[in-house]
């Protein structure tokens, strides 16, 4: 166990510390009573702690917001386009949850498979995970109902695990052995009793996540009742926002949009969920997701069905946080099992 | 965006530079006031040349997004001009428009824009003179407030604590009385089904996580046993009225106090008819948000308000048949304590406190999906020709958005804290709807609870106040 430390929470603290030399690192920080990542000054203003999460996910930092892909200027009677800078400074993204971290994965299939997306490549080239893992679910928290775990990991490149009023920092990859690189001096190795907190953690988290599991082969009953009448019911109460895919760690929409005046323009890519009416929206004004219902079944089809692999994994990574801030609480969990239910019931082509 | 050249004159580190002068937006009715410019230049009247004008038909016709748009693009201040009341080549316009700009102004002053920016005036075609004089003022002031601050996060602010919302809240009701309720409830909406009063009815059923529900629509008598009641029934259920209508004559809705007068404004913007609707009216113990009571709760009764058709409290389920048009809303807010101490503040720190909160914004637009008074079939930052609010998701197109969904509801709000309270980011919505409300309130009397009433920001009165316009 060569690569794994125990930590105090002070020499964890005086490691993040260094870490802020030459990285910009982004940890969980509290403003406005809102818990979020964001960039960070000084090691105290992060908050790590054995569990809880974020309000939404880091990937912004990773996929941002929205991004410039190209910017034009008018100037002296010629058009002088610019490509954004690819993004160069190093960045940590610090106590990442287990699921988070595995979300990231998820979005790098989206966006690195294939043809690789310039900016989000340069991004990912330039981040180091430093996750954390749970010592205690959330009440929305459901990660081993669906394939994860709260000691995950995948997408990490250095891991925490909590010990008590201790962590244990263990290094996963290379890129995290170069964080550590230079600061493991006075640092006490794991032991073998440290090592075994983890399936510890595992079975104890594990133990409040009450929900039942989600069946992989469910994707392929979902998929074959795709017509069902069920899911005009499962989702008559969804309100057409986007909470559910902007707080998601995997979500990876997007839409293009323009912000120019009469001197400069730039094109940029921003989010967009499948749960907006304009997603599918046609110029000829035809919508093949007319109503939320088919709109809020994307959705939910898109983490639980449409996986090429059996072996894949379910593009929800179990965070929970699309159930607790639905506006209308709707439950992503219970409606893949009601719908399920539903079709396995009443066969696959029950009207609505 | 990148750099518009209008935003040039600003210097990185916050020092306003020597020799800076501000970039003023006009806009200005094609009728009096565009026509006063040109007289003020035929009489070759000096005046300084900050100001760029564009010509709207009237001030009817000025959206506060076009005002907006301008600070957004690097305007330092922003000066609208038209007709004398009396004088609108569209006999109303401008009355309309004084209306729109009294309370838009108060909100732009609540969110951090110092007033010495943003100027109305009222310039006849003959006032060539007195437009020369506008300028001039307008210019002397806008210099003095200097550049417009930023629109990003305000790195390294402190915050400020606001003041701690308090107040009694509604009677409290122990899981026996709920229970009676519950039973009352689940009577009442069984009865509206088979005596076919309605064709559906809306309700919360149990949620999944702990102390959550869900809006629930139930046709069968058999599944009104789901309706449930208590603190976890927060979702305004005015906001399914709209698609439940379509297919059904008539919709009953199960409603608390707070959720009334979102009701009441459907019908009055002419949504939907009094006829299809049937009010479910329920004692409530308040919501829970959180750890506590919702802050709309603090100073709320939990009584049922007389505008319901059905009545069910723990005594039973009585047929309610006052009179709508005495109905007001409670006066008293926990809010507005903290509203005061904002306003007391600096607007810099105004600017900053709000800034930070737009910022989180992440454009999920719950806010307007939860909203029972959000019903336009496409909302206005839904339309992209022009595209008057940007679509990027970062400070200016936020602050933008977060303004103008206000604006949108000023006067017609009734503060039932649903926006404030779906926004994952936790922007403080309810404090904002909360000032306009007031605001409203203050300049054209109460937002009552009447069908019949008329929005105050759709009608005017000839003497309503302008000590703010030139």
């Amino acid at each position: 166990m060569e690569s794994s430390w125990k930590l105090t929470d002070t020499q964890l603290r005086k490691w993040l510390s260094g870490l802020l030399d030459g990285n910009s690192v982004v940890a969980p920080v509290e403003e406005d009573g809102v818990l979020l990542f964001r960039p960070i000054a000084s090691e105290d203003q992060a908050v790590v702690k054995p569990s809880g999460k974020t309000r939404w996910s880091p990937k912004e930092f990773l996929f941002p917001r929205s991004e410039a892909l190209y910017r034009y200027n008018f100037k002296g009677g010629t058009v002088q386009l610019e490509d954004p800078p690819v993004p160069e400074e190093h960045q940590v993204l610090f106590g990442v949850r287990s699921c988070d971290a595995s979300g990231l994965v998820r979005l790098d299939e989206i966006f690195l498979s294939g043809t690789k997306d310039r900016l989000y490549a340069a991004r990912r080239e330039n981040t180091t995970v430093v996750s954390a893992a749970c010592a205690a679910a959330d009440v929305e928290c459901f990660c081993t109902a669906v394939g994860y775990s709260p000691v995950g990991e995948e997408g990490s490149d250095v891991q925490l695990v909590p010990l008590g009023e201790d962590w244990m920092l263990r290094v996963l990859t290379d890129k995290g052995r170069d964080l550590v690189s230079d600061a493991g001096d006075g640092w006490t190795a794991a032991t073998a009793k440290d090592g075994k907190r983890i399936a510890e953690l595992e079975k104890s988290v594990a133990g409040q996540i009450e929900r039942s599991p989600v069946n992989r082969e469910w994707s392929q009953v979902l998929e074959e009742g795709f017509e069902h009448g069920a899911w005009d019911r499962l989702a008559q109460h969804c309100l057409g926002c986007s909470v559910c895919a902007y707080v998601c760690p995997s979500c990876s929409c997007f839409d293009m949009n323009h912000e120019a005046n009469a001197w400069c323009g730039e094109q940029c890519r921003s989010w967009d969920a499948c749960t907006f009416p304009l997603f599918t929206h046609h110029a000829s004004g035809h919508n093949p997701r007319e109503t939320k219902q088919e709109r809020y079944r994307q959705r939910v089809l898109h983490k639980f069905a449409f996986r090429e692999e059996d072996e894949d994994p379910f593009r929800c990574v179990g965070c929970g946080r699309c159930v607790s801030l639905c506006p209308a609480g709707l439950d992503i969990v219970n409606t893949v099992s009601a719908a399920v239910e539903a079709i396995r019931e009443e066969g696959a082509d029950a009207a609505r | 965006m990148t750099e518009a050249n209008v935003t040039a004159a600003k210097s990185e580190a916050g020092a306003v530079p020597e020799n800076w002068k501000p970039h003023i937006v006009a806009l200005v009715c094609n009728w009096c006031s565009y026509a006063g410019a040109d007289m003020a230049g035929t009489t070759r009247r000096e005046y300084p040349a900050n100001v760029r004008m564009m010509r709207f038909p009237c001030t009817g016709r000025m959206s506060p997004l076009m005002i907006l748009r301008a600070f957004e693009q690097g305007a330092d201040g922003v000066l609208v001009s038209g007709c004398h009341p009396g004088d609108c080549h569209y006999v109303q316009g401008n009355l309309v428009a004084r209306r729109r700009f009294t309370i838009f102004r108060s909100l732009m002053d609540f969110i951090g824009v110092d007033l010495k920016r943003l100027h109305f005036a009222w310039v006849s075609a003959a006032e060539g003179h007195k437009w020369a004089k506008v300028v001039s003022e307008v210019t002397t002031s806008v210099q003095e407030a200097g550049p417009l601050p930023s629109f990003e996060h305000p790195e390294g602010w402190g915050g400020i604590d606001l003041p701690e919302m308090t107040g009694s809240g509604p009677q409290e009701l122990d899981e026996q009385r709920l229970d009676a309720i519950r039973a009352n409830l689940r009577k009442a909406a069984s009865e509206v089904l088979t005596t076919e009063r309605a064709g559906v009815v809306i309700g919360y059923g149990s949620g999944s996580l702990p102390d959550q529900t869900h809006p629930v629509l139930i046709t069968k008598t058999a599944e009104c046993e789901k309706l449930e009641w208590g603190q976890g029934c927060r979702n305004n259920l005015g906001a399914y009225v709209g698609s439940a209508l379509e297919k059904h004559e008539r919709v009953a809705v199960v409603a608390k106090t707070c959720d009334l007068g979102a009701i009441s404004g459907l019908i009055r913007e002419g949504q939907l008819r009094r006829d299809q609707l049937l009010v479910i009216g329920v004692q409530c113990p308040g919501v829970r948000d959180g750890s506590g009571l919702a802050t709309k709760c603090l100073s709320c009764s939990g009584d049922p308000h007389p505008i319901c058709d059905l009545v069910v409290t723990v005594e039973g389920v009585q047929e309610s048949c006052e009179d709508p048009s005495a109905a007001a809303l409670d006066t008293p807010d926990a809010r507005d304590e903290q509203i005061a101490y904002l306003e007391s503040l600096p607007h810099e720190e105004r600017w900053q406190y709000w800034q930070r909160q737009f910022g989180r914004c992440l454009r999920c637009y719950a806010c307007r999906a939860a909203c029972p008074l959000c019903y336009c079939s496409t909302c206005i930052t839904d339309k992209h020709r022009p595209q008057w609010v940007p679509t990027s998701i970062d400070h200016p197109g936020n602050s933008t958005w977060n303004i103008i969904r206000a604006v949108h509801l000023a006067g017609r709000c009734t503060g039932c804290d649903e926006c404030a309270r779906v926004c994952p980011a936790d922007i403080r919505l309810d404090l904002i709807n909360r000032k306009l409300s007031l605001e409203v309130e203050r300049q054209y009397g109460k937002i009552g609870l009447d069908p019949e009433e008329k929005s105050a920001l759709v009608d005017f009165r000839m003497e309503d106040s302008e000590e703010f316009i030139l």
